[in-house]
């Protein structure tokens, strides 16, 4: 339904949509529904042109706040050279023109502008390098994560009251409670250094992370990747669990409480026919929602866990280059999260009225 | 007249919901605890920063391990010989006659001494060099064992005996310094409860210093940001028009950026301290009264970070609920009645919505509380004093080793309070929006 609320604003937003309405009436009367979701998506897309751009003017600006050039260019620098270095990087000229040149790289597509801190790397070769390792990690977790919350949380709603749910929903809010960073801590910690010492041997690095080799997936997929990765994966799992669990269960209530449900029941359905075919499916619009939201997040990565375990992620290049003053990485990396921010945010609607034949887009 | 009793129903829910009550119990446990850090003096950054011991002692007075034990003894009679011993350096490079100005040096750099209320004994020179070859020799009496932890793990029996010989050791090194009267020697115990950090910091100052940190940014950040977002989201709500486009081109822009990026340049932003002298100045030092007149001005940085990015989650509720309510019956008599808009929305909507206020509120606070952790990782956060986030990165390496009692205690006292906002926000919800998913 969010969707349908925030339309509302896109129509005062645009004109251009009259023309395509109009060639939506011209077509049979059975493919208007699909046209109209055209229309829809492209005047969303128009609406959220200001928004992309003002989010690029806010990470300029904030960016702008303090002057990168002393980190930048170390001990030795005389005025002339601390001016020819501003010039080098664009940093003279006023806002407002750095800002067109890089709306107009970005509309073309050109990542090609060289880091400040490794001016051998390009921004596109940086993002092409650590998108690999920031999936390794996170995708795996999501896709644990959303399968192990519906199974607890179905197994909650399904003993909706009695002590089993009881004890879920206790841990799901103690797990809430405590820090990520003591999970990342105490983790490392029990798995890495104390089943080392104790069965001396352990089957997860402490940090490190090993590219994906194309000519050898199998060694990486079966080796590499489980020696490196998944401790992390394992702990992000356990972090995000409670709040997942406690959220599909909250939905699975929700529903269970509804009148088709009571319908089936009186119809005779069986308790477990009633839960996966009449519950869960009606349980998919919450449930993608919450997955398509994370999606975005999936390309920064965890940050903390690439921080801790030294995997070369996304998230931790941000932080070197934010920190950094990096100017050209931090723009490049904010505007691509924006864009797949904004894109999943549509991938929601459209899911909402594929998956629940009432939601029209409109 | 429906809105007092609705209130009344809800009160009366609340008070029979037990574990919401407990919970509200404890947070206001930590409220008074950190209203008397800030207001009565009760822990200062000095006493969270001095040093009051050996590093790494474990609290409650459980036994380290022998080789830790003699670590500890070991600082103590350090304390005390390495005035001496530098003194001794000395004398022997200068000629005899200045032997005597020296002594006096030496011994008010002895009488300097102090940690967590421990002072030297007022010992003679002469006397106090015997004392402490005593005392070392007492301690050499161990290095006839090889491996003290080996030793005494096999053998129980060997273990006794050195476990004996450190008590004795440990005797002698603080028969150096005077014995402490009881009220003193229970402060020490007290201060000593949780044990000591790396840096010999006694650990429980810090986590109760902390728990004003967390207050702290808790109260004013989810204040601020709350306020930000109950005012755009009234106004996006009950106005609509462009005001709502601007508010939702706002919010939409602010959550579209990474949030740690916005974290931390915002922090970053307002690290130098310049902010919090204009506050200052510009408040005529109201601020500083306000909050004891120690504000650190390294958690201005964290509370702008977090105020300037929390905002976006409570407009976006309001501004819903808002929408809604501007079609209520209520709300249209007010209109027809010819009632203000100022007025409309002050005495109408904001009561209507005061319990999203609430329940956002505590999801914020839990928010920062945690975020604050997060951000001290990445060295941004707070900087001065003690905070739970300082002391939870700080025991990284101890973990390794097997040094619990830092990030025990952080951990422990931070778990009390997100799990009591947990709860009551939980209870909150299910009391005052009982339709919210």
């Amino acid at each position: 339904m969010a969707g349908l609320v925030s339309c509302k604003n896109a129509e005062s937003a645009t004109v251009v949509v009259v023309s395509v309405l109009d060639f939506h009436f011209s077509l049979p009367f059975h493919q208007w529904h699909q046209t109209s979701m055209w229309a829809y998506l492209f005047r969303r897309v128009l609406y959220n042109v200001p928004v992309f751009l003002g989010i690029i003017l806010l990470v300029m600006l904030a960016l702008r706040v303090r002057d990168p050039v002393n980190g930048l260019m170390g001990k030795s620098k005389t005025k002339e050279a601390i001016a020819a270095f501003r010039s080098e990087l664009g940093l003279d000229q006023p806002l407002l023109v750095q800002y067109g040149r890089f709306v107009k790289q970005l509309v073309t597509a050109d990542f090609s502008e060289g880091s400040w801190s490794q001016p051998s790397v390009t921004v596109g070769e940086l993002m092409s390098r650590s998108i690999g390792p920031s999936l390794a990690l996170t995708f795996p977790a999501l896709v644990l994560t959303t399968i192990i919350s519906i199974s607890i949380a179905l197994m909650s709603a399904w003993y909706r009251g009695q002590w089993i749910d009881r004890t879920l929903v206790i841990f799901a809010v103690m797990g809430m409670s405590i820090s990520f960073l003591v999970y990342i801590v105490f983790g490392q910690f029990l798995f890495a250094a104390w089943l080392d010492e104790v069965a001396g041997w352990s089957p997860f690095a402490i940090s490190g992370y090993e590219a994906l080799d194309w000519s050898n997936p199998g060694e990486w997929f079966f080796n590499h990747w489980p020696h490196f990765c998944l401790l992390p994966v394992l702990i992000s799992v356990v972090v995000a669990m409670g709040y997942d669990t406690r959220f599909y269960r909250a939905v699975m209530v929700e529903e269970s409480g509804r009148d088709y449900i009571t319908t089936a029941r009186a119809k005779g359905a069986s308790q477990t026919k009633v839960m996966f075919v009449h519950m869960l499916k009606n349980a998919m619009i919450p449930i993608i929602t919450r997955v398509v939201i994370t999606l975005p997040f999936l390309i920064t990565g965890s940050f903390l866990l690439e921080v801790y375990f030294s995997i070369p992620g996304m998230g931790k290049q941000l932080l070197t280059a934010v920190t950094e003053g990096d100017f050209p990485v931090v723009q490049a990396f904010s505007a691509v999260f924006a864009a797949i921010y904004i894109a999943s945010n549509l991938l929601t609607d459209v899911l909402y009225a594929l998956v629940d034949p009432r939601v029209r887009l409109s | 007249m429906s809105g007092a009793a609705k209130q009344s129903r809800a009160w009366r829910k609340f008070l029979k919901h037990k574990p919401a009550l407990i919970s509200a119990v404890v947070i206001v446990i930590y409220v008074t605890v950190a209203l008397a850090v800030i207001f009565g003096n009760l822990v200062t950054i000095d006493d969270c920063e001095r040093r009051i011991g050996p590093k790494d002692i474990s609290g409650f007075g459980w036994k380290q391990d022998p080789e830790r034990q003699r670590q500890s003894i070991e600082w103590y009679i350090d304390q005390i010989e390495q005035p001496l011993a530098r003194a001794e350096k000395k004398a022997a490079r200068k000629s005899a006659n200045n032997e005597k100005q020296s002594d006096d040096k030496l011994l008010d750099e002895l009488r300097s001494i102090e940690f967590g209320r421990l002072v030297p004994q007022e010992f003679s020179l002469a006397q106090l060099r015997t004392e402490v070859d005593a005392a070392w020799q007492s301690v050499d009496q161990l290095n006839e064992y090889e491996d003290m932890n080996q030793e005494s793990a096999d053998d129980a029996e060997v273990g006794a005996q050195i476990q004996s010989v450190l008590d004795s050791a440990l005797l002698k090194a603080r028969s150096l310094y005077k014995p402490l009267e009881s009220s003193a020697a229970f402060k020490r115990s007290v201060n000593l409860s949780l044990g000591t950090d790396r840096q010999g910091r006694s650990i429980f100052l810090r986590s109760i210093y902390s728990i004003r940190v967390a207050i702290l940014v808790g109260v004013v950040t989810g204040v601020i940001a709350v306020t930000i977002g109950t005012v755009l989201g009234l106004m996006a709500g009950y106005f609509g028009g462009w005001i709502d486009g601007f508010v939702t081109w706002l919010y939409s822009t602010f959550a579209s950026i990474p949030n740690i990026v916005l974290l931390m340049l915002l922090a970053i932003m307002f690290r130098g301290g310049e902010i919090d002298d204009w506050i200052n100045s510009w408040t005529g030092n109201r601020l500083e009264w306000l909050i004891g007149g120690r504000m650190d001005e390294t958690l201005i940085p964290v509370f702008v970070a977090f105020s300037a990015t929390f905002w976006i989650g409570p407009c976006r509720v309001i501004r819903g609920e808002t929408m809604k309510l501007r079609e209520s019956e209520y709300v249209q008599a007010a209109q027809v009645m010819g009632y203000s808009r100022t007025r409309i929305l002050l005495r109408h909507v904001l009561p209507n919505i005061s319990h999203l206020m609430l329940i956002n509120f505590s999801l914020l606070f839990i928010g920062a509380i945690k975020s604050e952790v997060i951000l001290s990782f990445l060295g941004i956060g707070v900087q001065k004093g003690a905070s739970w986030g300082l002391m939870i990165n700080s025991a990284r390496d101890e973990v390794l080793v097997g040094f619990f009692w830092q990030i025990g205690a952080a951990t422990a006292l931070m778990f009390g309070l997100v799990l009591a906002f947990n709860i009551l926000s939980d209870a909150m919800q299910d009391i005052l929006d009982p339709k919210h998913v």
